[in-house]
């Protein structure tokens, strides 16, 4: 048994990840991309890119550098892979969404662009992969097990990934024609159910039971609801691959792993109240009432995808489903949990070297909940209203609640920068002696 | 064959006590040769690896409900000794808890608060004891970094985690 340290990089995928976040806000403002343009355009597939990679998959991977040592109770497999792995990510990234601006001949045409971010992308989610992947292996206990699925998950959607960006630059043949033709789906699926969802189920079981004093969720339990996410994954890219191989359309794949889908959500929401039910902790704090908002964007993204299928409008509204999946649900969840982790590793960071030495402030001291709560508050107001725009096509009114949006993270991030700089901690006690005040960018441990 | 001394931790782990100091108490009157027979309510495991480091083997037996026989069985003479520990003597000279905290019910992050500043008051080589929730994992590297030792683990129905702290020496 060991403990768990800070992971130095953690606080620099977040950054950049922020960062990737305000570029996206401000395409959709601007009107670039979905819903302005069609949904398959180059411009929608910028704006898709710098959501999911940019934002969501950095700013999981750093939660993830910090928190799959504390699911094992083991040190990360290596410490020193992290920062080239976000270089790489960056740089495949830039490469990637360039690659699309000239496929829609916003920049001259350089195809291989595409290609070489691919690689890029291969490489840094490489040894994302590897070194996490090594890290849970070790241990694989409830939580963790969500993760190595979710890598899985990841590692299916990088090579549906690259395989496009080659067939966009033309260096695929007819084959690859066909598979970019029909395969996008289980890209997006694996991607935003696989990658993203469970990965974020897995660490939200640990850290609302961390943060709410509940007992763990009975590993049995909670397995199944793994096991039903698991399946709808593997059935969408082993069946989705056979199927567009005897090219018999998807149809059937996807409605199979749509039952499966919706069965691990539903038992994710059983799980989730259970830990709320048996909670030690009475008072909630900010990050836990904002992210009950999360878990019913998730719901109510599920629903959506029911009505849709049963009115048959699904493959006409998938925007709006999507957008609400993206942003009510994966965003807003990775917002909250990111305003009390940065709280509490800064905490840690700063105060921990001293503690018992001298007098400390609480981690709630270092936030202003009240304050903060309004942000978010208007950021999950103005993504229902969003997708309430999208699926009634008031495409000028969709851009208004983006600048909602966009008010909103903008809120959220003067939030955590005040927390980093420790703004709000009372002055006798905000650098007792011996503390030393943390860089914004990264830990200093 | 050598002859086993008993030891029945079972009372104290039903009373919600802390077992350790007995068992160390228990290792300190062994004679050379002489092993020791635990029972306990539960498999001790972070128990396996201090008397692996003070030179015993052990094997195990489930008993009824739960309960576990452990034999410890000092390895041959004629073996190296047990290495010692970077920091000062081994567990076997862990004397009774200083300090008790029932840390159960405070909200994170306060009970590693109060266990670092607890730690801080103790004196050279003295021990605190704790009870946790969860296995307070941000703790250990603190401790570590302080020159403190600990062990820790939880009882068999997962809910209480025992840690004892030991100040360096």
């Amino acid at each position: 048994m060991i403990g768990a340290s800070i992971s130095r990089w953690t606080m620099s995928y977040f950054a950049m990840a922020l960062a990737w976040l305000f570029l996206a806000l401000a395409l959709m403002v601007a009107g670039v991309g979905y819903p302005v343009a069609e949904i398959a355009s180059p411009d929608t597939l910028v704006l898709v890119h710098a959501v999911c990679i940019g934002w969501l998959s950095l700013a999981m991977c750093g939660a993830l550098f910090q928190f799959v040592p504390v699911l094992v109770a083991k040190p990360l497999f290596s410490e020193r892979w992290a920062l080239p792995a976000l270089v790489l990510l960056t740089a495949g990234l830039v490469s990637l969404l360039a690659g699309f601006l000239s496929l829609g001949g916003r920049l001259p045409p350089v195809l291989w662009l595409l290609p070489l971010g691919a690689i890029l992308l291969v490489a840094g989610f490489g040894l994302v992969v590897v070194d996490l992947g090594l890290t849970a292996w070790l241990r694989p206990t409830g939580p963790a097990r969500f993760v190595l699925a979710g890598l899985a998950s990841l590692c299916a959607t990088v090579a549906f990934g690259a395989v496009f960006a080659f067939v966009l630059a033309g260096w695929a043949g007819s084959a690859g024609d066909a598979f970019l033709a029909a395969g996008i789906p289980l890209h997006a699926i694996s991607g935003l159910g696989g990658w993203l969802t469970l990965t974020a189920m897995g660490v939200s079981y640990r850290l609302l039971s961390m943060f709410m004093l509940s007992p763990d969720v009975d590993d049995r339990q909670s397995r199944i609801t793994l096991g039903a996410g698991a399946l709808a994954i593997g059935v969408t890219v082993a069946g989705g691959i056979l199927a567009i191989g005897v090219a018999s359309g998807l149809s059937v794949v996807l409605s199979i792993a749509a039952v499966f889908g919706l069965v691990s959500a539903a038992l994710y929401g059983r799980d989730i109240a259970g830990i709320f039910r048996n909670r030690k902790r009475r008072q909630l704090e900010l990050n836990m009432r904002m992210a009950t908002l999360s878990f019913a964007s998730l719901a109510a993204t599920a629903l959506l995808g029911i009505v849709l299928v049963a009115a048959e409008a699904f493959a006409a509204h998938i925007g709006p489903f999507a957008f609400l999946a993206v942003f009510g649900w994966l965003s807003g969840l990775v917002l909250t949990k990111l305003y009390k982790i940065v709280a509490f590793l800064t905490w840690l960071e700063t105060y921990g070297p001293v503690m018992g030495r001298a007098p400390t402030p609480r981690v709630q001291d270092l936030v202003a909940e009240g304050r903060a709560t309004k942000w978010f508050v208007i950021y999950y107001v103005a993504v229902w209203a969003g997708t309430l725009m999208l699926l009634a096509g008031e495409l000028h009114i969709f851009r208004a609640a983006a600048v909602a949006m966009t008010v909103g993270v903008v809120g959220i991030v003067r939030e955590v920068i005040r927390i980093r700089r420790l703004a709000d901690v009372a002055g006798p006690v905000r650098l007792p002696g011996g503390a030393v005040a943390p860089h914004l960018l990264f830990a200093r441990n | 064959m050598p002859e086993y001394i008993d030891v029945d931790v079972r009372p104290i782990l039903r009373a919600g006590g802390e077992p350790f100091s007995v068992i160390m108490a228990a290792l300190e009157r062994l004679a050379p040769g002489q092993g020791l027979r635990l029972y306990a309510t539960f498999k001790p495991i972070p128990l396996v690896a201090v008397m692996a480091n003070k030179g015993f083997t052990h094997s195990e037996q489930a008993l009824d409900g739960g309960e576990w026989e452990v034999l410890f069985t000092p390895a041959e003479t004629t073996s190296e000794p047990a290495p010692a520990v970077a920091d000062g003597p081994g567990p076997e000279d862990w004397p009774p808890p200083a300090v008790n905290l029932d840390n159960r019910d405070l909200d994170p992050p306060e009970p590693m608060v109060r266990i670092l500043a607890a730690a801080e008051k103790l004196g050279p080589g003295e021990t605190l004891s704790a009870l946790l929730r969860r296995e307070p994992v941000f703790l250990f590297s603190q401790l570590e970094k302080r020159g403190f030792r600990w062990l820790g683990g939880f009882t068999p129905d997962g809910a209480t985690y025992e840690l004892t702290v030991r100040a360096p020496s």
